[in-house]
């Protein structure tokens, strides 16, 4: 319903994120703040490649087979008691999810793109100080403060993830816990590694939300993770009278199946393909 | 009607028609003033004033005559698309009547009767001779003996209390409303077991009361498609208890419910019966009150009658109206308990008084289905004389609940048949209840089993002429009843051998075994299916939807043809002017309907006519097999008219993301109908339909590069999530769905009463609804011409009546105003409902067809030269604007027929509608199939979210009373299926919407496009009752298939009738009116 004035929203929204990127990373200037409206069409993003260092090359699939092996083998306490095993669940995926991101993940501004369109006179500069030091600068505190404010950021953004669930169906007054930790734990699969290599850049998360990004391990995890959500809520009417159907099982299901097959097609062979 | 006027112009009451004059004639003095600038302008040098109106005039006239062209194009046309829409509805319907005709069978009635010569015990024993239990007694085989068995009664009182729940007459551990009301029955039970007996008593479904008399009264099963006839009763035919009493010569009075008059003509005795109307659910006392005073007149009258059936309709009235949990119910048990007791006061020896239910009510009040509640119902006996015993002294205490020790209904009829001796009628299938035959000690086996035999040898002579009759081998394997009933034969004669009562309890329980068995085997029989006739059904709808896909999927690439080229006009104009044929020809496709019309007749009427002839002349009977050969031959012709203009269904494969989603919303719902948990949960299921398709599009949204367009995107389609989120906690849950869903829809889930705090639902609807269609009508400038007052003023006030309604309503139920005289509340708020359907649907209709497009129109010279400047404000929405104000009649009509939730549900849904088309139209889906199936599925969303579940039991037969005092043809179906279908009709009426949504004049193509709108809107339906149809035929033994699959099929099938005739008689033909006035004002684009 149009009631709200277009204009104010709109600037005060790119204000808001300009501030946002600011307070991010020291240094991030207002390069993208003023082009929040950026098309898609003159600003191709690129595929993001995993770090290429040995260890980073190594680990990239130990951790999705952790998580993996974590789900199945708290697989029945889950379902005995789902709020106690993800609340403890959720710490070691957010440690694992740290750990990824740190060594496999190129932190944001690292792996500047090569921009598809020409810097404007007078942006050279700012662009290059978009959200990192420059190209080429090794893992330093900078990847931690990242990680830890990507980690802070998808933890705000977890409620939003939690009115989603609601709005499509979850119970609203009851079970609160248990879909807000379900929440907790699509943000960490998610939205954390988007954070850690796109940082808050709007129109990277334009495309990635707009599903017009390239694959890659996190768009692939995003995609995966989400359409597993969705996918999971099928098998819930049904009635068999399975204890594995109460909620939010068989979300958390989907979350991790879909996540962790995306992530590793997205990685791999869809690597750089689009929608 | 009062038309509004417009303020600002005019004082006088200015009719919308001379308004509409007004502005097409301001729209063409402008335009005329500005082509006189140009033309003036384009001529170099200056000629004289007089040329230049020669030339003017000249352009006039070619202009005149053009328009008055394209536009009887148009409604040729339109004429042409309406037929293939009608061809649709007959393709539909035929469809659908051939698989019903398959598929809901009817049981083959035998005409046999049973006589009282002629017992059903001689020569059927494997002896090959009678071999009695019992000695001959006094008069057997006469009537006053007893014809098959010795009689114990002359005389019977049969009070039926519709809908008496069999927890409603025992003693319950709780402060209901509807228990402990009702205690006699059970007392006397009790206290006195010789004398009275208390069982549950269950119905078979269907639980309507006319089913149920059929069953109370033959013994036989009703078969399900009897409940299309509980509307216009029908005489039966088949062997019954009261054609047994006639025919021995007994006299029968009835008094009560007038479905008895309807089933039986002509039984009762005129001067001593009174029949009272039976549908006028608001009135709880009527039928009572007449019962009771005509009923103790009569017990001082013995002589004159044999058997008295008195039906009384207040308990069941109260649970329609009011539902269960309502004072109106304890007072109304406490009404039956007095009359019960006063009624058994008057008995004599010779009398049997029996007070029974004919069916239960769910937990709103209502029934019609075979829930638990709904098939249980009380069964009572009582005698004066001490007749009744308990084969085990633990039976005396009446069962705690209905599931234990039940009795079928049809067991009343051998049990009343053989206490009153007269035959058992030939089709009956129940078997006699012992605490009626075991005598008061409780140990007459002899006589117990005697009657037993006595139903058994009816029951195996009856299916031995039904399986003649139909032509089947009954087979004497182990465990068949053929076998059963050797086994019990053998029995008897062993136990003649010995002595004692005991060995006849072994020999009852094995012809028991029997009618057990016969009765199982019948149920599964009349579940047999006319195969033949389902798959030609189904072959029909499916070939009907392929042909509307491939017409759905056709002019895809029209669209990229119709340029919106202002030049090309003008040229194509000129043309037109110089006499070059126009348009048809020329745009391929154009007269695409016109040939399927053609082609779909000349395939329908020589099979159907030839079908005619050819049952004429052979006499068969089978008129009707033409239509289902004339459907396929025509559906062949339309295919092949498709194809020849190269269309096939490989254009129906989705290439974009919404394509995709509309395909999986369609086909997985569908797919998923083959699962009962899925039909139950369809609520839920649409629910997550709609929020998919919002976060799709806020996510998609975020693509636009228009900063504006994509917040506005973004903020509509949250707001249409949020939405449906909100309409979501209007629920009615369907039993199935217990105990994970909570009912919202009523004040409790034993209620059909509204909460008082829900009656301010419509008041807040009232409040904003109107300001927010402003909302959506300000940006484009369209709340202007008949909007503002239309809206504002008019639809407001039918809002606030319609919320007003609903007060009254209430405080008519609760009865707020005791001082009031009887009836004022009542017929005040039925005189207010009508005139809301009279203000929405009469005067709405009229000024809708009269009213000029939501524009507003000014002329200005340019500032700084001398141009006139022509601005017409909501130009651009000239179409979408002027339409929405047929939908919002619609809308004030069945907010008065929902209840305070539904009116809040619908009013939400109009929003929501809002926000899609703004949505669609940001996105550039208007031409997606996106659009209508997500009109769709909020019109099934709200079916569920007004109360209605895919169940009989909750169409919301009181809103005949609405606007009404009583039924009255065809205005009560007609309140009831706007009640019913409220959700799909609002959304069948803004389909159009979807393509006229910000649309101005100059835009080709339209019809074509809403006709295809329309074909996926319409193609949702016809693939859901097309897959329910499907899965209810494969289905068809299953568990569920009557509680589930059967009434989700019969919901889709009707729904799918629904929105074709309303999209005919609404949208379409809304369209032609909307196009005819903007093109009258702005001048036709094509």
């Amino acid at each position: 319903m149009p009631l709200v004035d277009p204009v104010t929203m709109s600037s005060s929204i790119s204000k808001g994120a300009a501030a946002k990127a600011q307070s991010l990373v020291k240094g991030t200037t207002a390069a993208t703040s003023k082009d929040t409206a950026i098309l898609l069409s003159t600003h191709e993003q690129q595929p993001i490649s995993l770090r290429q260092t040995p260890l980073a090359q190594s680990a990239r699939h130990v951790f999705p087979a952790l998580l993996a092996t974590g789900f199945l083998v708290r697989f029945n306490a889950l379902v005995a008691d789902p709020v106690s095993t993800m609340k403890t669940a959720l710490a070691v995926v957010v440690a694992l999810q740290l750990a990824y991101a740190v060594i496999c993940l190129p932190v944001v501004g690292s792996q500047q793109g090569k921009p598809a369109r020409k810097p404007r006179p007078g942006e050279k500069n700012l662009k290059k100080g978009s959200l990192g030091n420059g190209v080429g600068d090794g893992p330093g505190a900078r990847v931690y403060v990242t990680a830890i404010v990507a980690l802070l950021l998808s933890t705000f953004l977890t409620p939003v993830l939690y009115a989603a669930m609601v709005l499509f169906g979850a119970p609203f007054l009851t079970h609160g816990a248990h879909t807000f930790l379900c929440a907790a734990h699509l943000a960490a699969l998610v939205l954390f590694p988007i954070f850690f290599v796109h940082g808050v850049d709007s129109a990277s998360w334009a495309a990635v939300g707009s599903f017009q990004a390239p694959f890659d391990e996190t768009f692939g995890g995003l995609v995966g993770g989400v359409v597993g959500a969705w996918l999971g809520a099928v098998p819930i009417p049904l009635d068999w009278d399975r204890e594995w159907q109460k909620w939010p099982v068989t979300i958390l299901c989907g979350i991790y199946a879909g996540h962790l097959l995306m992530r590793l097609l997205g990685g791999t062979v869809l690597f750089g393909k689009r929608f | 009607m009062a038309p509004p006027s417009k303020p600002a112009t005019s004082k006088s009451p200015a009719s919308s028609s001379s308004e509409y004059k007004k502005i097409a004639a301001q729209f063409a003095a402008a335009k005329r003033a500005k082509e006189a600038k140009e033309a003036k302008e384009a001529s170099e040098i200056q000629e004289e004033t007089k040329k230049e109106q020669e030339a003017i005039n000249l352009r006039e006239r070619q202009r005149d005559a053009i328009e008055k062209r394209r536009k009887a194009s148009f409604e040729r046309r339109w004429l042409w698309n309406l037929g293939f829409w009608v061809w649709m509805l007959i393709i539909h319907i035929v469809g659908i009547g051939y698989f019903t005709s398959g598929f809901l069978l009817t049981r083959l009635m035998l005409d046999d009767k049973s006589t009282c010569a002629s017992a059903p015990t001689l020569n059927t024993s494997i002896t090959g001779s009678d071999s009695g239990i019992l000695a001959p007694w006094k008069g057997k085989g006469t009537v006053d003996g007893g014809c098959w068995h010795p009689r114990t009664f002359e005389r019977a009182v049969v009070v039926v209390i519709d809908a008496l729940r069999y927890d409603f007459t025992v003693p319950m551990d709780d402060n209901a409303p509807f228990h402990n009301a009702f205690p006699f029955l059970y007392e006397t039970a009790r206290r006195s077991p010789h004398h009275a007996f208390l069982r549950p008593f269950i119905a078979d479904p269907p639980t309507a009361t006319l089913q149920r008399l059929k069953g109370l009264t033959t013994g036989t099963l009703p078969t399900f498609v009897d409940i299309g006839s509980s509307f216009s009763g029908t005489a039966i035919e088949e062997d019954n208890l009261l054609m047994q009493l006639r025919g021995a010569g007994k006299r029968i009075v009835h008094l009560g419910d007038d479905t008895w008059d309807a089933l039986f003509p002509g039984y009762f005795e005129g001067n001593l019966s009174r029949a009272y109307d039976s549908f006028n659910v608001w009135d709880l006392h009527t039928v009572d009150n007449g019962v009771m005073e005509h009923i103790f007149p009569l017990m001082e009258k013995k002589n004159d009658w044999d058997l008295l059936i008195a039906h009384c309709l207040g308990v069941d009235h109260a649970g329609h109206r009011y539902g269960p949990d309502h004072d109106e119910m304890t007072k109304k048990l406490a009404q039956m308990n007095t009359f019960i007791s006063d009624l058994a006061a008057k008995m004599d020896d010779k009398t049997v008084l029996i007070v029974m239910g004919d069916h239960g009510m769910d937990g709103k009040g209502d029934h019609g289905g075979e829930s638990d509640e709904e098939v249980e119902a009380a069964l009572w006996m009582y005698s004066k004389k001490p007749m009744f015993g308990r084969t085990k002294p633990e039976y005396v205490t009446p069962p705690a609940t209905a599931k234990i020790r039940p009795v079928n209904q049809i067991d009343f009829v051998p049990t009343l048949a053989l206490m009153m001796g007269i035959p058992i009628p030939f089709n009956n299938l129940g078997r006699p209840i012992e605490e009626a035959f075991v005598g008061p000690t409780g140990s007459a086996w002899d006589n117990l089993a005697a009657a037993e035999r006595t139903t058994a040898a009816g029951i195996k002579r009856y299916q031995a002429s039904y399986f003649a009759a139909r032509g089947i081998e009954q087979a004497a394997t182990p465990g068949s009843p053929a076998e059963l009933w050797n086994k019990a034969e053998r029995l008897v004669g062993s136990a003649h051998a010995t002595k004692g009562q005991e060995r006849w309890a072994s020999v009852y329980a094995a012809y028991a075994d029997y009618q057990v068995e016969t009765l199982k085997r019948c149920k599964e029989l009349w579940g047999s299916f006319d195969l033949k006739q389902m798959a030609l059904g189904i072959a029909i709808m499916a070939l009907g939807v392929i042909s509307l896909l491939t017409y759905v999927s056709k002019g895809v690439e029209d669209d990229s043809a119709i340029v919106e080229n202002p030049e090309l006009d003008l040229a194509e104009k000129r043309l037109e002017m110089q006499g070059v044929a126009p348009a048809t020809e020329t745009v391929p496709g154009r007269d695409l309907d016109k040939r399927l019309v053609r082609g779909a007749a000349l395939g329908f009427f020589p099979v159907f006519f030839g079908g005619l002839l050819q049952s004429y002349l052979s006499g068969v009977g089978d008129w009707y097999r033409g239509a289902a050969f004339g459907s396929l031959t025509s559906i062949a012709m339309v295919l092949v008219v498709l194809y020849d203009s190269r269309d096939v269904l490989l254009n129906l494969m989705p290439d974009t993301f919404w394509g995709w989603l509309a395909v999986v919303f369609t086909v997985s719902q569908s797919v998923g109908f083959a699962s009962n948990s899925y039909t139950i949960w369809e609520d839920s299921i649409l629910l997550f339909f709609v929020a998919t398709f919002g976060f799709a599009s806020a996510l998609s949204a975020l693509k636009l590069s228009d900063p504006a367009e994509r917040y506005l995107s973004i903020y509509n389609s949250i707001v249409f999530v949020i939405l449906g989120r909100v309409a979501s906690f209007s629920k009615l849950c369907r039993e199935e769905q217990m105990p994970y869903c909570t009912s919202t829809y009523y004040a409790s889930a034993t209620s059909s009463t509204s909460a008082p705090w829900q009656l301010v639902i419509p008041f807040l609807v009232f409040l904003i609804l109107p300001s927010i269609v402003k909302a959506y009508l300000v940006p484009s400038r369209s709340y202007e011409g008949l909007a503002p007052n239309w809206i504002g003023y008019v639809f407001r006030t039918g809002l606030f009546m319609g919320a007003t309604y609903w007060v009254l309503d209430a405080a008519d139920n609760g009865n707020w105003f005791p001082s009031l005289p009887a009836n004022t509340l009542k017929s005040f708020s039925v005189y207010l409902a009508q005139i809301i359907l009279g203000l929405s649907l009469i005067a709405g209709t009229t000024a809708f067809v009269w009213s000029p497009p939501c524009v507003s129109i000014y002329t200005a010279a340019r500032p700084g030269t001398s141009q006139a400047q022509v601005t017409v404000l909501g130009y651009g929405n000239a179409h979408g604007a002027r339409y929405l104000l047929l939908p919002l009649n619609i809308l004030a009509a069945i907010f008065l027929l929902s209840k305070p939730m539904g009116a809040g549900a619908l009013g939400l849904m109009m929003w929501q509608i809002l926000a899609l088309v703004e949505i669609l139209d940001y996105n550039s889906l208007t031409n997606s199939a996106i659009g209508p199936i997500m009109l769709a599925i909020l019109g099934n969303f709200y079916f569920f979210k007004t109360g209605h579940q895919a169940a009989l039991s909750t169409i919301q037969w009181d809103s005949a009373f609405i606007p009404l005092f009583t039924i009255r043809y065809p205005w009560s179906p007609l309140v009831v299926t706007l009640n019913t279908f409220a959700g799909q009709i609002l959304a069948a009426a803004t389909v159009p919407l979807i393509v006229l949504w910000k649309v101005g004049p100059p835009r080709k193509g339209l019809l074509t496009r809403l006709s295809r709108s329309f074909g996926v809107f319409i193609a949702y339906f016809a693939v859901e009752a097309l897959a329910t149809m499907a899965w209810a035929g494969h289905l068809r033994r299953h568990l569920m298939l009557f509680r589930v699959f059967n009434p989700r099929f019969m919901t889709a099938a009707v729904v799918l009738i629904v929105v074709d005739i309303f999209g005919m008689l609404i949208g379409l033909a809304g369209f032609r009116c909307n196009t005819l006035s903007v093109g009258e004002v702005f001048g036709w684009a094509e």
